[in-house]
């Protein structure tokens, strides 16, 4: 038996790595222990899964390294060993529901093992590629494919490999944007942490086409163990063969190295990233000359996204049709999506596209968090924007998400219950955005600034008759002037809460109210008399000595001195207290 | 790290990175990678020592010391507090934990407790979304946490250093 | 050379392929604004001011680096253009701080360049100087002496110790001026075969001349008097403004080729409607000249005269009579004039009887103390309800005394009776310089304010006549002082020129940004004290009507002029930023909020930086970095809070800087400064 711990950095957040050594300290020679990537199901981690050969038998979920003596007993002979950690049906569902293409083969494989990876169909697309295709055929099988860029802004990835293709140069540089920045999101990693072979066999193939011989992936300083598991897996590809000079004994050569990135959302911007792979100041050129014509070192460059990559080696292994097969009239395939938030379940899923917002949601997702109500999800971070309830049956899709303000983006897709501020969320993305902005144009530099200004005095309870007419005007001038993407889209969390949630702007501006009661500055705490039973508890935990009162009589706060901290309304057994 | 008391660094711990790629294009933040990893932050002679092996100019190098938020001009405490900051982390509370944390230890984002043994940082995503709220003390991870948690983590760290 | 065809805001253009957008525009007289192009460098990006419209691209495009295409269709001043660029600009400008004019100079009704002429005198470039503050008042000698300088009011130097003695300074620079032998002389346009007509030779109607002289018009001045100078010459009297310094000045308007024509009087000498057709344009500046009545008991009796009439009777050197005993009733700077034009005319008891207190007197602190000096009484908390006669001659008058109250919607305390308590002087005269009023006589046809004043547009000063314009204590609120109506004259005659140019534009006050300053902001400033002015004796002074200024050494006078602060900002009238925020009629107070806060700091040693007036154009690190190839300076930080700094281990390579100094030039603000 082989007993694989699910090792990506979530799992081993959650204690993953505790739990390996918990089993590997009462291992002996009972059964084999190994590892393997994010399975994506991170509402249940740490995962261990107990495989006969190729069979897996038992799925273990929230898994502690007490647990591990139960485990050893398990693979030992007794069945029931492990039954109260076991997996229930409903939420084997959760990956049952999914179709999976990029993730494939995450929480499958080791992936610090190329033998694995080569053992389930690894680098055969490359082989296919080099040995019978031309870099024609391949841009053509990816154009029939339909896929889109999956780094957010979803253009047609057969036509910007096509422009690097036929754009004049000498050397041409292929580069991986894994400088997943939207704080929401983490698929990237997730297949770079799982899966570095598949992304590296992707890269390849798209090297092949445009005529790259270097390519780089920057890669996100704040993902370690991202960069470790793919150091390796370079290592391991240029120890068999697959990377370097004359590739599978082609005349086609390719290097590749990592570029760690230093922290700025902004090198998420193709031009920002070039100069940050200079080792400049991520500030993003001028467009054009778009880098398909002068990028990398003022030469032909071609980017895409991690997921973008991670769908090659199926679309050259299965074609392009069958990718085109799954999806809608003008977005194909599949898309993986992180779901966090107010979820139940929450992780990894990768849908076709054309399913709805509820089946990602309540159908995969198993619903709201202690089933409250849902109120909208934020899809595509910072750029993109906050979708209603009313809007769950959109269907998913470049244009239709589009439709409604916000973006497919990089698939972040953050779940907000009615105890959310759509203001404050609002207020939370610019104030990123702000933060994030490199400073170069004048309207992203200082209109995000102002933006942001404008939301925290909303916030505060000091908005003014007029603030959401002016926080439009700057949305809608900062999309038109600014210079690059992270400017032109910052706007748009701020306008989908407007078009949407116009009401809680007003409420906060004119009734000095937080409808979702979420903003301290607009609450005000209160004792209800005929509910306190003078228990003395919050007037004893009261921070500021707010409340008074005597025992078995009812408490009062004194709002002058309150802090809004909420302590009393948490520590109240007899809901006693209200928040205003 | 001072080579003697006269708050100097010592500019030898960094030759052999700078021997590697100071005359490789564009490697400058790999350098100052490697230097902030040896000296724990980037003294400004040392920044001024990589200008000159490299050939930047003191102010590029200055510019991109301070362009990127992984970098630190000022030495930090023993714990680097990183508190995530991510969307999921906010929908979930993470503000609370921000109060918690300065409650405790009277520190801000950016800021060193006096003893020099904490440091706040607030960063972006850590990726840990289903586990939000999330901080991130040195390489261990704590998650799920409420701000009694992450009072109760951090008292248990200043208990150790007692 | 291959040859591309575009079309700008539908003008065909033909131009060398591979230009850009903002290439082809310059190279055809068509602006498009940049703060962070020059040609020096690669283009940048980043002010977003030189965005526009290409016919089939949904974004708007960078002029500076959108390279032009055959058959492009282009515009560069669409609404959504303007919209884009005003909204970076009012971005700009709330992070903006810092002074672009001294507020000496935005307090000064005319706009004087006070802080401009005043280094020149320091410098010891009087000519100069004289030259800049024609710009505005063509009579600095005259209005140096008179002015209550509103200037010097707003001078922050007063927040070190005292404020520069800004008006003196320019009645000395002109002083010197005109006694070179070689004055200064502006140059005359062409001219425009155009004539206007102007009525009131006072400072208003004199400054109108003069400009519109300069502007080429063939410019007739009418007036009721004698003599050319209105209240300069009427009102004020000579120990504080000799007839000879105006009479000088005068001349020189006279000079230009302005004709002036005397002893004429609207309504009597010749119709105003004959002189409104007899010329292109016409102006009225007829000021105010009838005094105000108090409207008590006893005005009518003999002995008790208006304050302007009796200092007009002075001037025309034929004054009335007094007695020994003199009562003014007032406490402005018509009331300081009238009695100490009493003490010189041998009265032995002059009063100055006020309703408030001396804090609240209008009148010039310097000019109550001379007063005083010179023997004048003051009865404060006053009020006059009765002037008591016998025979039909000035007896007496009776005071009810005030005490102060509330303050006013002004936040002057008003003054209340106290109830029953009256107090009586014995007097044999008594004036009244209590205000003034319009003479309306003649000038009939003319709309008026409910004031009774002359109806003038604020920004165009037209009346209710078409080609007749008015300006001075005629119009509107009424009578003010000189420099104000030198203001409104200066700037009608811009409006008279378009008008006459057949296109009439009118005045609109340009927008400008301000910044505060406190007291501790100037904390560090050495304390040097305001140069006193030379005076007579008041023993020797009241005993004739010669000026009692003696006027400032050179030596002090260019020592004064270097005690200024120098605030407004050097590059004021080369700055991009300001010349564009006015194009596009900024409002950037709507966007208020945090500032990037860096202070002045001068390491490169031959430059001075202020950031708080920097764009992050990035024009200084850029053309030091492609351009000079030194790279000393560079973007430190990101986002709102991106400063410049400059970063070197050794200074002396700041020698460089003292010859180069292509940052400063390339600067578009004032952030840069060679020191």
């Amino acid at each position: 038996m082989r007993i694989v711990v699910g090792q990506g950095s979530c799992g081993i957040a959650a204690g993953a790595a505790k739990v390996y050594s918990a089993i590997e300290a009462v291992i002996g020679s009972s059964a084999e222990l190994t590892i393997t990537g994010c399975i994506g199901m991170c509402f249940l981690e740490p995962v261990v899964d107990i495989y006969d050969g190729e069979t897996l038998v038992k799925r273990l979920v929230k898994v502690q390294p007490s647990d591990a003596a139960k485990i050893i007993d398990f693979v030992n002979g007794n069945a029931d060993a492990v039954n109260d950690i076991e997996i229930t049906d409903d939420d084997k569902d959760f990956l049952l529901k999914q179709t999976r293409i990029a993730l494939r083969h995450c929480g499958v494989i080791n992936p610090e093992k190329i033998e694995e990876y080569i053992a389930d169909d690894g680098y055969k697309a490359l082989e296919k590629v080099l040995t019978t295709m031309s870099a024609e055929e391949v841009i053509e099988e990816i154009k029939v494919s339909g896929l889109a860029g999956r780094g957010g802004a979803g253009f047609p990835t057969w036509f910007k490999w096509n422009a690097a293709r036929q754009s004049q140069g000498d050397y041409k540089y292929l580069i991986c944007n894994a400088d997943e920045g939207d704080p929401g999101a983490f698929m990237d990693r997730a297949v770079i942490e799982s899966d570095p072979h598949n992304l590296i066999e992707g890269m390849l193939i798209a090297a092949y086409a445009i005529g790259a011989k270097e390519a780089v992936v920057y890669v996100r300083a704040e993902y370690p163990l991202a960069i470790e598991r793919l150091t390796n897996a370079i290592r391991e590809a240029e120890e068999k063969g697959y990377l370097g000079d004359n590739i599978l004994g082609t005349s086609f050569s390719c290097k590749m190295r990592i570029k760690a990135g230093a922290g700025a959302f902004v090198c998420g911007e193709e031009t920002a990233l070039i100069e940050s792979l200079q080792g400049e100041r991520g500030m993003p050129r001028l467009k054009p000359p778009f880098p398909a014509q002068s990028g990398y070192w003022y030469k032909p460059s071609n980017i895409n996204n991690v997921e973008t990559f991670a769908n090659v080696s199926w679309i050259i292994l299965n074609g392009g049709e069958a990718f085109a097969s799954m999806g809608t009239e003008n977005s194909k395939g599949t898309k993986v999506f992180a779901l966090t938030g107010k979820i139940k379940k929450g992780g990894l899923v990768e849908i076709p596209m054309g399913k709805t917002l509820r089946d990602v949601i309540f159908d995969i997702g198993g619903g709201i968090k202690n089933d409250a109500q849902f109120k909208a999800v934020q899809m595509g971070g910072p750029s993109g924007g906050c979708i209603p309830a009313e809007l769950l049956d959109t269907v998913i899709d470049y244009k239709a998400l589009g439709a409604t303000g916000a973006i497919m983006g990089s698939g972040g897709m953050v779940v907000m219950d009615e105890s959310t501020c759509m203001v404050g969320m609002a207020q939370f993305f610019l104030d990123f955005t702000a933060k994030e902005s490199c400073g170069k144009c004048v309207h992203c530099r200082i209109g995000t600034k102002r933006m942001l200004e404008i939301l925290n005095r909303i916030v505060k309870g000091e908005g003014k008759e007029g603030d959401i007419e002016l926080l439009e005007e700057l949305c809608y001038s900062i999309k038109d002037g600014a210079l690059c993407g992270l400017g032109q889209t910052a706007p748009n969390p701020v306008l989908t809460t407007i078009r949407y949630f116009r009401n809680e702007y007003e409420a906060h501006i004119n009734d000095k109210k937080c409808p979702a009661k979420s903003c301290s500055d607009l609450l005000s705490y209160a004792v209800v008399a005929d509910k306190c039973r003078g228990c003395t508890l919050c007037a004893r935990k009261c921070p500021v000595d707010a409340i008074s009162g005597s025992p078995k009589n009812a408490h009062v706060i004194d709002k002058e001195k309150c802090i809004k901290c909420g302590a009393c309304y948490n520590l109240c057994k007899y809901s006693a207290i209200v928040m205003e | 790290m001072s080579c003697c008391n006269c708050n100097k660094s010592d500019l030898s711990l960094i030759n052999d990175v700078l021997d590697k790629y100071a005359c490789v294009d564009g490697s400058l933040i790999t350098i100052l990678q490697h230097a902030q990893d040896i000296y724990g932050y980037l003294p400004v002679d040392v920044l001024y020592h990589i200008a000159d092996r490299t050939g930047s100019t003191p102010a590029k190098v200055m510019g991109v010391a301070t362009f990127y938020s992984q970098f630190r001009l000022q030495p930090v405490g023993k714990y680097l507090i990183m508190l995530c900051q991510g969307t999921a982390c906010h929908v979930n509370g993470s503000e609370k934990i921000e109060k918690a944390i300065k409650d405790e230890l009277g520190i801000s984002d950016g800021e060193t407790t006096e003893d020099g043994l904490f440091t706040l940082k607030n960063v972006a995503c850590l990726g840990c979304c289903s586990l939000s709220p999330v901080m991130m003390i040195n390489d261990e991870t704590y998650g799920s946490l409420t701000p009694e948690k992450t009072k109760e983590i951090l008292r248990n760290l200043k208990a150790k250093e007692d | 050379m291959d040859m591309i065809n575009v079309k700008i805001n539908g003008k065909e253009i033909t131009a060398p392929k591979g230009q850009t957008i903002l290439q082809i525009a310059e190279a055809n007289g068509i602006e498009i604004p940049t703060l962070c192009y020059i040609a020096e460098v690669k283009a940048y990006g980043a002010c977003g001011l030189c965005t526009i419209e290409v016919e089939g691209i949904p974004k708007l495009l960078r002029a500076c680096s959108a390279v032009a295409s055959d058959g492009m269709v282009i515009s560069t001043d669409t609404p959504r253009v303007r919209q884009s660029r005003k909204i970076a600009l009012e971005l700009l400008m709330s992070d903006h701080t810092g002074d672009c004019k001294g507020p000496c100079s935005l307090n000064c009704p005319a706009g004087t360049d006070c802080q401009g002429y005043v280094k020149l005198i320091a410098q010891g470039k009087f000519k100069e100087a004289v030259e800049l503050v024609k710009d505005k008042v063509p009579l600095p000698a005259s209005i140096g002496r008179v002015c209550p300088h509103p200037c010097e009011t707003a001078c922050r130097r007063k927040m070190v110790e005292e404020p520069i003695s800004i008006a003196f300074l320019k009645s000395f620079a002109a002083d010197e001026d005109l006694k070179s032998g070689d004055k200064f002389m502006p140059e005359i346009a062409e001219s425009t075969g155009k004539s206007v007509g102007i009525i009131g030779g006072g400072p208003a109607g004199l400054t109108a001349a003069y400009f519109l002289a300069v502007k080429g018009h063939k410019v007739t001045v009418y007036d009721a008097m004698p003599e050319m100078g209105g209240m300069l010459r009427y009102g004020i009297p000579q120990y504080r403004l000799p007839k000879e310094v105006l009479d000088m000045e005068i001349a020189s308007i006279a000079e230009l080729g302005v004709e002036m024509k005397n002893n004429v009087r609207i309504g009597a000498d010749v119709t105003f409607d004959e002189i409104k057709n007899a010329h292109d344009a016409t102006l009225v500046a007829i000021g105010a000249w009838k005094s105000s009545s108090m409207r008590i008991p006893g005005e009518d009796l003999e002995g008790v005269y208006g304050g302007i009439d009796f200092l007009r009777s002075v001037a025309l050197k034929n004054p009335v009579k007094l007695g020994k005993k003199v009562a003014v009733i007032g406490g402005g700077n018509t009331a300081m004039d009238a009695c100490r034009s009493a003490v010189r005319l041998g009265a032995e008891e002059v009063y100055v009887i006020y309703r408030r207190t001396r804090a609240e007197m209008p009148a010039e602190k310097v000019e109550i103390d001379e007063a005083e000096e010179e023997g004048v009484i003051y009865k404060f908390l006053n009020n006059p309800v009765e002037i008591i006669g016998e025979d039909g001659k000035v007896k007496a008058v009776k005071l009810q005394v005030m005490e102060l109250g509330e303050p006013d919607a002004g936040g002057r305390r008003s003054p209340v009776p106290v109830e029953g308590k009256f107090e009586t002087i014995e007097l044999d005269n008594v004036i009244m310089a209590i205000g003034q009023k319009i003479n309306i006589n003649g000038f009939e046809t003319l709309e008026l304010t409910d004031r009774g004043n002359i109806s003038a547009d604020t920004e165009t000063f037209r009346t209710s006549l078409d080609g007749v314009f008015a300006v001075g204590d005629a119009t509107n609120r009424g009578a003010s002082i000189a420099i104000e109506a030198i203001g409104e004259a200066q700037k009608a005659s811009e409006v008279i020129d378009s008008y006459l140019n057949g296109k009439m534009i009118g005045y609109k006050k340009p927008y400008v940004s301000e910044k505060i300053v406190t007291a501790a902001d100037l904390a560090d400033r050495e304390k040097i004290s305001r140069a006193k002015m030379p005076q007579r004796s008041p023993e020797e002074r009241i005993h004739d009507f010669n000026e009692i200024n003696l006027g400032f050494s050179v030596e002090t006078a260019m020592n004064e002029a270097k005690r200024c602060l120098e605030c407004g900002c050097h590059d004021y009238h080369d700055c991009k930023l300001i010349r564009y925020a006015n194009q596009y009629d900024v409002k950037p107070e709507r966007f208020a909020g945090d500032k990037h806060d860096c202070p002045k700091e001068n390491e490169l040693v031959y430059i001075e930086r202020d950031q708080n007036k920097c764009v992050l154009c990035n024009l200084c690190v850029r053309v030091c970095d492609e351009d000079v190839g030194k790279g000393l300076i560079g973007l430190v930080g990101r986002g709102f809070t991106t400063v410049i700094k400059p970063e070197f281990a050794d200074r002396s390579v700041t020698e460089f800087c003292k010859t180069c100094q292509k940052c400063v030039n390339a600067c578009p603000t004032g952030a840069l400064k060679t020191l």
